[in-house]
């Protein structure tokens, strides 16, 4: 188990596997550098990013704002009318909307241009696992600073971030830990760190959630501060039995007890190899990968470093076996046809519709993922996207929705504006040498190899030879066509 | 064997035409649509008799987050409801009375009002054995009607496809939203879902594209099935994902048979077939009642559109969130209650100008009613049992079932005990309303509860 590929098993199509999967694929020249590497460096190169500069900005927003909110507090309780009090509130929400897409935006762009993919690529996994929405959250600042923590935590010790991420303000506010008393112990967080972060069903009982609960009261949030406070005064000072350890215990010894179970580890190593592999790992494979989990003191970086080197992460039923989420499909997509992310309304529009909206996850579960992704609904919209994308049109019909929900002159307003925003789109001249435009067979096995890093049926290839076949002057928008309908295919939902 | 012979029907169904040859894609497109529609509605009629014109249809009506209960169906007389509930309990004019003993929330003036036409049940407190009170497992349970320490593969209407609709009409469960729910996991996976019938379809950009794209989505380009017919939604028959080590994990999650590529294949076909189907009914039938503006009207509406034009579907699966009401449940669920009353009286009125009223029952669900005292937050939690809404003109009307006990000494960890176990209503749904065992679908036999 949990063998080193072998040397002689790396090439070009393990490269570009390990690229999809650490991050979010790339261009055939990406990939090869890769591939020329050894197997191991290869791996450093994505996951020792820590000396890679990333220059990215934070938004000017993104700090500490108890002034903001107390003062939204206090006009609305000053408000002269009930008319007054609406338009503050309304001012309010709109200010939040449009600093939660300009969040959405900031990370896409991470994802998609930044210079650690599989960084970013934690971040995602952390997020929906600790699945947290705006919807409850209502607070940009928030929200971009939980972003924040996965980003810097993302290979760090599971019992560290699991400590980090409960005492995270917007987790706090998510699973109303915040509000959680002696007298009146909130038990959500406490169902849900072992139910759904850390154990999973049937490795506890109701008791140990009714007790964690008190364990963990205390716990709470500074509006002052806008950080994590414990508030000894709240805290439950009684004796407590939980996970069969007895004390007066506190929040702090109910995470310590909780990773010390060895179903934490297990937990957490089939979750994270189901996110990088597409499958369950079966039992053996699993009581493996948490033995390597806890040979290195929990510490994620070197279990992730096994991962990626085991020959099982390279096997046939893993290799172009995963169904791409939302965010691996555009981002993906972005990253081969090296052409720019769509305006951040356009691309936000696109993952909602598409079914993983971020900074909203459908619930504290988090997205299901899989074939889940795959319904009647979503797929079609995929291959409609994929237009949008490569031609860089406006995406027919759900802008022009997104437009109809604001309603009225202002969704007019956003339809026209939307209608002259530059969508980026693919170049054509950077993706293709002359020479390969010249003749449709050897365009075609140039796009494949670049979306694919393999091939279509045959079946297939006739499909957009013939197409490529019957223009008689051939455009770059025929061209970009046949790059659409290339994504139009199940093969391209794979990854 | 079964499987198999579904698989040749919806190949035959896009490759053979009238004209007696390949649909290839140099047949032009609306030939191909026409040829391919027609082609489905004439193997309905053969595999699927129950399906069409004539049948009963099945609305289900989710009412996602976990409904309290106790405040819908209100038992307004009992001390034991205003003690337990000081600021949440609901006063003389929060209320619509049914009798001296039990009212509606106030807000349910829709519900009331079918409930004097004789249109409308209330199952009163229903649930299941060892309730859970995780929002998740809980409505796992509910979605594929296993027990609560069995963790079930398929929903209860993916087997109820799987044994009583053998046809390859994909369209015999549609879902109003972007996800399949649980309760359509299938063995055979059918199934359609939306959210907007103008966006259902492939868009091309210009000539020839459309043409591709039908041939880039054929069958034949996925891998080879299997031994023993396709398996996509299958888990390993080891049980690795049934619970143990990885519990968490929803049975829908993991791909563990199969490619996913042979999986999305079929769902492309799916996509082809209904989505000519779907945009051409909803342009041509109109709604012909006045509906609330909400969400869940408008999944009502285009459920109500569907059914209209003669959709082959029995069964319609929609939804309605916000239900968690842990904290300021009384304005949440107020206007929670209010959308769900009127839309559902909108949709009544409409089926019946259409003339199909006799032919729906809408049923609804939520994972758990909440506890019988609230919380320090102006809300409540998780609880248990609940009522469970049924509609129709075919129905029993009326309270069904007797109002669950709220003496302190009747509860079980502070929640009321179901009366009724949920599967015993699925159970009459299933035989006296869809006409089918339902003792192979709810996995062992529940005596059905009288609702027709």
């Amino acid at each position: 188990m949990l063998k080193p590929l072998s040397s002689d098993k790396w090439n070009y199509e393990m490269a570009a596997h390990l690229l999809n999967r650490a991050g979010f694929g790339g261009t055939p020249d990406q990939i090869g550098r890769l591939a020329d590497m050894s197997h191991d460096a290869a791996i450093a190169s994505l996951i020792d990013y820590e000396s890679i500069p990333d220059p990215t900005l934070n938004p000017d927003w993104a700090h500490p704002n108890p002034d903001e909110v107390r003062q939204l507090r206090e006009a609305i309780k000053a408000a002269a009318t009930p008319e007054e009090k609406r338009q503050i509130q309304q001012a309010s929400d709109k200010l939040e909307q449009q600093r939660m897409l300009e969040l959405r935006g900031w990370w896409m762009q991470r994802m998609a241009r930044g210079p650690r993919p599989f960084q970013e690529k934690m971040v995602l996994f952390w997020h929906g696992h600790f699945a947290t929405s705006v919807e409850k959250v209502r607070n940009p600042y928030y929200m971009w600073r939980q972003n924040e923590l996965f980003r810097r935590l993302a290979t760090s010790n599971w019992e560290f971030l699991l400590r980090e991420t409960g005492q995270d303000p917007a987790m706090l506010i998510w699973l109303d830990q915040a509000q959680s008393r002696k007298q009146h112990p909130n038990e959500n967080f406490a169902r849900e760190v072992m139910e759904l972060f850390a154990l999973g069903e049937g490795h506890y009982t109701e008791h140990d959630v009714t007790e964690g609960a008190r364990a963990l009261t205390g716990w709470s949030l500074d509006p002052q501060t806008q950080q994590f406070i414990y508030r000894p005064f709240i805290h439950d000072n009684g004796q407590k039995t939980f996970l069969g350890v007895t004390g007066n215990l506190n929040g702090d010894d109910v995470i310590a007890i909780i990773v010390r179970q060895p179903q934490a580890a297990r937990f957490i190593t089939a979750k994270l190899w189901n996110y990088f592999s597409g499958q369950v790992p079966d039992d053996a494979l699993n009581d493996a990968l948490a033995a390597e989990l806890r040979a290195h003191d929990n510490q994620f970086k070197p279990f992730l470093r096994t991962l990626f080197r085991c020959e099982e992460f390279y096997g046939g039923d893993i290799v172009r076996n995963q169904v791409k989420s939302p965010v691996q499909w555009l981002i993906g997509s972005v990253r081969m046809l090296e052409s720019d992310l769509p305006p951040t309304l356009i691309s936000w529009g696109m993952l909602r519709q598409l079914g993983q909206d971020l900074f909203a996850p459908p619930n504290v579960k988090g997205w299901d993922g899989g074939i889940t992704w795959i319904t009647t609904n979503t797929l079609l919209a995929r291959y409609n996207d994929a237009q949008s994308l490569v031609q860089g049109t406006l995406p027919p019909l759900h802008a022009a929705d997104l437009a109809r929900k604001q309603g009225g002159a202002n969704g007019q307003r956003l339809e026209r504006a939307m209608k002259r925003m530059r969508m980026g789109g693919v170049n054509v001249e950077k993706i293709l040498t002359p020479d390969e435009r010249q003749d449709n067979a050897i365009l075609i096995s140039s796009l494949q190899h670049r979306l694919f890093q393999g091939s279509l049926s045959l079946n297939q290839q006739e499909a957009i030879q013939q197409f490529l076949d019957s223009k008689t002057k051939m455009s770059d928008a025929d061209i970009t066509e046949a790059i659409r309908l290339m994504m139009s295919t199940p093969d391209y939902q794979v990854t | 064997m079964k499987n198999e012979i579904t698989l040749q029907t919806r190949r035959e169904f896009l490759r053979t035409t009238v004209l007696g040859s390949a649909l290839s894609w140099t047949v032009p497109a609306f030939l191909a649509d026409t040829f391919s529609a027609l082609q489905a509605r004439a193997a309905d009629s053969a595999t699927q008799i129950n399906t069409g014109k004539d049948s009963t249809i099945l609305v289900v009506l989710q009412m996602a987050g976990g409904n309290d209960g106790i405040n819908t169906i209100v038992p307004y007389s009992s001390d034991d409801y205003h003690r337990a509930r000081p600021n949440l309990g609901l006063k003389q004019n929060q209320i619509i009375p049914v009798n001296d003993d039990i009212a509606f929330h106030g807000s349910l003036a829709g519900f009331k009002s079918l409930y004097d036409g004789g249109h409308l049940g209330v199952i009163q407190g229903v649930g299941y054995p060892n309730p859970n009170r995780s929002h998740f497992r809980s409505t796992e349970i509910w979605q594929t009607a296993s027990d609560s320490d069995r963790v079930e593969k398929y929903g209860w209407l993916g087997r109820y496809f799987d044994n009583a609709c053998s046809g390859a009409d994909p369209t015999v469960g549609v879902t109003i939203g972007s996800q399949l729910p649980e309760a359509f996991f299938a063995r055979m996976p059918k199934g359609i879902c939306f959210n907007n019938p103008q966006d259902y379809r492939f868009m091309p950009a210009g000539p020839g594209s459309e043409e591709s794209f039908r041939k880039l989505n054929e069958l034949e380009n996925s891998s080879p099935l299997p031994d023993g017919g396709p398996a996509m939604m299958d888990t390993p028959s080891d049980g690795s994902n049934s619970g143990g080590s990885i519990g968490a994990l929803p049975a829908g999650m993991p791909m563990t048979g199969g490619r996913a590529i042979d999986f999305i294949t079929r769902t492309a076909l799916d996509a082809q077939m209904s989505s000519d189907q779907v945009r051409g009914i909803a342009a041509r039938v109109q709604n012909q009642a006045v509906y609330p503006f909400s969400p869940l009207a408008n999944s009502l509406k285009l459920v109500a559109r569907l059914i209209g034009g003669g959709m082959a579907t029995r069964v319609y699966y929609v939804s309605q969130g916000g239900y968690d009401t842990h904290t300021n449940q009384i304005s949440s669920q107020q206007r929670l209650l209010k959308d769900l009353g009127d839309s559902t009286k909108a949709f009544v009125d409409d089926m019946r100008a259409q003339g199909n009223l006799s032919r729906v029952l809408i049923m609804t669900f939520s994972e758990f009613g909440r506890r019988v005292s609230e919380n320090a937050n102006g809300g409540t939690d998780h609880g248990a049992a609940a009522p469970m809404f049924v509609v129709g003109d075919r129905i029993k009307a009326g309270l069904l079932g007797r109002y669950p006990s709220l003496a302190p000494s009747d509860l079980f960890e502070g929640d009321i005990r179901y009366n009724v176990d949920f599967r015993n209503v699925y159970a009459g749904i299933l035989e006296n309303w869809l006409k089918t065992p339902s003792a192979p679908i709810l996995g062992r036999s529940f005596d059905p509860f009288q609702i027709v």
